[in-house]
């Protein structure tokens, strides 16, 4: 694969109700990312925007924001899953050979939407949706059940990674407030309510405000723009069938696919020794062991045995991932950029030390439906 | 952030109900559950049963014919797998003071698995791999809502 770089981001901080218009929030995460690079609205040749109808309350919500987000009189369309899928069609934009600059962003406000009520119009209307048994807070409760009966996980090694990452999260000034937890007990995790068995609330990745955008250039323009771009080295993607009912929740099919395409693509033999640090949205917290095991980091239900804190063996979220916030269709995106930070030493308090190749991935559907991984390497 | 938020709700001033034609297989299937029967349908080159029955089998990327490979299936099966939930999700703003108790059940025969409430049943009793059976409404309307839920056996 050419080389493609990224050479700018942005991220807006998370905020469970965020006293801004969605258009500014936009503007503060494309402007940002822009002025960061040093560079102008001018050089931007194609926009990828990342949004949702149904969380916009609008139809062709991208329609609206032309002006905030780069694609005045510009070269913009829109992808409607997750923001590491946008970063997919902005990456084949600019491997195409027609563009210097793409713009990526975004990113959500589910303080203004009833976010797990929108996730049941994912469901068949001709079958499912009517009685409205499977949505997201049930099929995460399917998902853990059946990874945690295969391989006899225990809910407190679950409750574990929670522990973990809000402990991240709360080395993260951009994450969410309310899941900075540098004192988080696997008790509190437990004892937090049940949100659908055996998912406990603090288990669950917390929707929230926030915008998120990347810029990603060819090899020689990123090389003009800055002299530590991140490059691309290998994509992956895969998708599961539609009914719950048809899957094997107890791993990720598509996940391990995603992985194997992309590390053919960044030449990885050994993802565990040869992958530094990982940033994996998790929509709950089991989903980051199942990840982590389909990516080849660990054997088929050991993926508890990481040693995935900050400074361990191979660290896992170390931004705090999802479970530090979810802002719906910007989670994704902000893993490929806390993957970046980490890249280019920016990562502050939760910098992991030499990081030199990363993997972040983006998710979107119940269950981790569909997968996307890529894997990043510094300059 | 300024203390003070500004909040224009938009309730909706249209109202556009869809009305979703559910095809020719799931028509089929409806009118099985109108009648308390469960039709699945069999993938001419995997042999996978369907439920519910679909035209086309993704893995195989054939069509399963209209006419054929229909299959009568028992209105028993197997516990595959279970949540229990105080949420409903049209109101997860407060929770319930009755657990939903919701399981993943394959019907004996089929490969694939459907989605329903276990009744009558307390926590304790729900093992996965247990045998259940359909509650059926009395009165049936050939929809999804025939089914009421599975019971142990």
């Amino acid at each position: 694969m050419q080389k493609v770089g990224i050479v700018g981001y942005y991220q807006v901080k998370l905020y469970s109700d965020a006293n801004y218009g969605r258009y500014e929030m936009i503007f503060e995460a494309s402007r940002g990312a822009l002025d960061k690079a040093g560079l102008k609205k001018k050089d931007i040749s194609t926009v990828i925007s990342c949004t949702n109808d149904y969380y916009d309350g609008r139809t062709i919500s991208n329609c609206f924001t032309v002006e905030v987000g780069g694609g005045y009189m510009a070269d913009e369309s829109k992808v409607e899953m997750d923001g590491a899928h946008a970063v997919l069609y902005g990456l084949m934009r600019v491997l195409s050979g027609n563009h210097n600059l793409a713009l990526v962003w975004g990113g959500s406000m589910a303080s203004c939407y009833p976010y797990h009520s929108a996730r049941l119009y994912e469901t068949d209307p001709t079958w499912e949706r009517p009685l409205a048994y499977v949505n997201d807070i049930t099929s995460a409760g399917f998902q853990m059940r059946a990874y945690m009966e295969k391989y006899g996980v225990t809910v407190e090694d679950i409750a574990k990674v929670a522990v973990k990452n809000k402990k991240n999260a709360a080395k993260n000034p951009l994450a969410l407030k309310e899941a900075q937890l540098p004192n988080l007990t696997v008790k509190d995790v437990l004892d937090s309510g049940i949100y659908s068995d055996p998912v406990t609330e603090l288990m669950a990745a917390p929707p929230c405000d926030s915008v998120a955008a990347l810029l990603l250039a060819p090899e020689k323009q990123a090389l003009k723009i800055t002299d530590r771009p991140v490059w691309i080295k290998g994509v992956g993607y895969s998708q599961e069938p539609y009914y719950l009912g048809d899957r094997d929740l107890s791993g990720c099919k598509s996940m391990n696919l995603a992985g194997k395409m992309a590390y053919a693509g960044a030449g990885i033999k050994d993802p565990s020794s040869e992958i530094d640090v990982a940033e994996l949205f998790e929509a709950c917290a089991h989903e980051e062991l199942i990840f982590a095991e389909e990516l080849g980091f660990a054997k088929k239900g050991k993926g508890a045995e990481i040693n995935s804190a900050i400074n361990g063996d191979l660290p896992i979220n170390p931004s705090g991932g999802a479970l530090g916030g979810h802002p719906p269709c910007g989670t994704g995106l902000i893993r490929i950029i806390e993957a970046v930070k980490q890249l280019t030493g920016e990562a502050g308090q939760y910098q992991v030390k030499g990081a030199k190749k990363a993997v972040a991935s983006g998710q979107i559907g119940m269950c981790a439906q569909n997968n996307i991984l890529y894997v990043l390497e510094a300059n | 952030m300024s203390e003070e938020k500004v909040i224009v709700a938009n309730k909706g001033l249209v109202r556009a109900d869809f009305a979703f034609w559910v095809g020719q297989y799931l028509d089929k299937f409806y009118d099985g559950l109108e009648n308390k029967k469960i039709m699945g349908n069999k993938c001419p080159k995997c042999g996978d049963v369907f439920v519910p029955p679909r035209k086309i089998c993704g893995q195989c990327n054939v069509v399963i014919p209209l006419e054929e490979n229909w299959v009568d299936l028992p209105d028993t099966g197997i516990l595959k797998n279970f949540t229990i939930t105080p949420y409903r999700i049209n109101d997860r703003s407060s929770r319930k003071a009755k657990d939903w108790i919701i399981g993943i059940v394959q019907i004996d025969g089929s490969n694939t698995s459907i989605i329903y409430r276990l009744l009558n049943m307390e926590p304790k009793d729900v093992k996965i791999g247990m045998k259940v059976k359909i509650e059926w409404n009395e009165n049936t309307k050939g929809d999804p809502s025939d089914i009421k839920g599975f019971i142990k056996v």
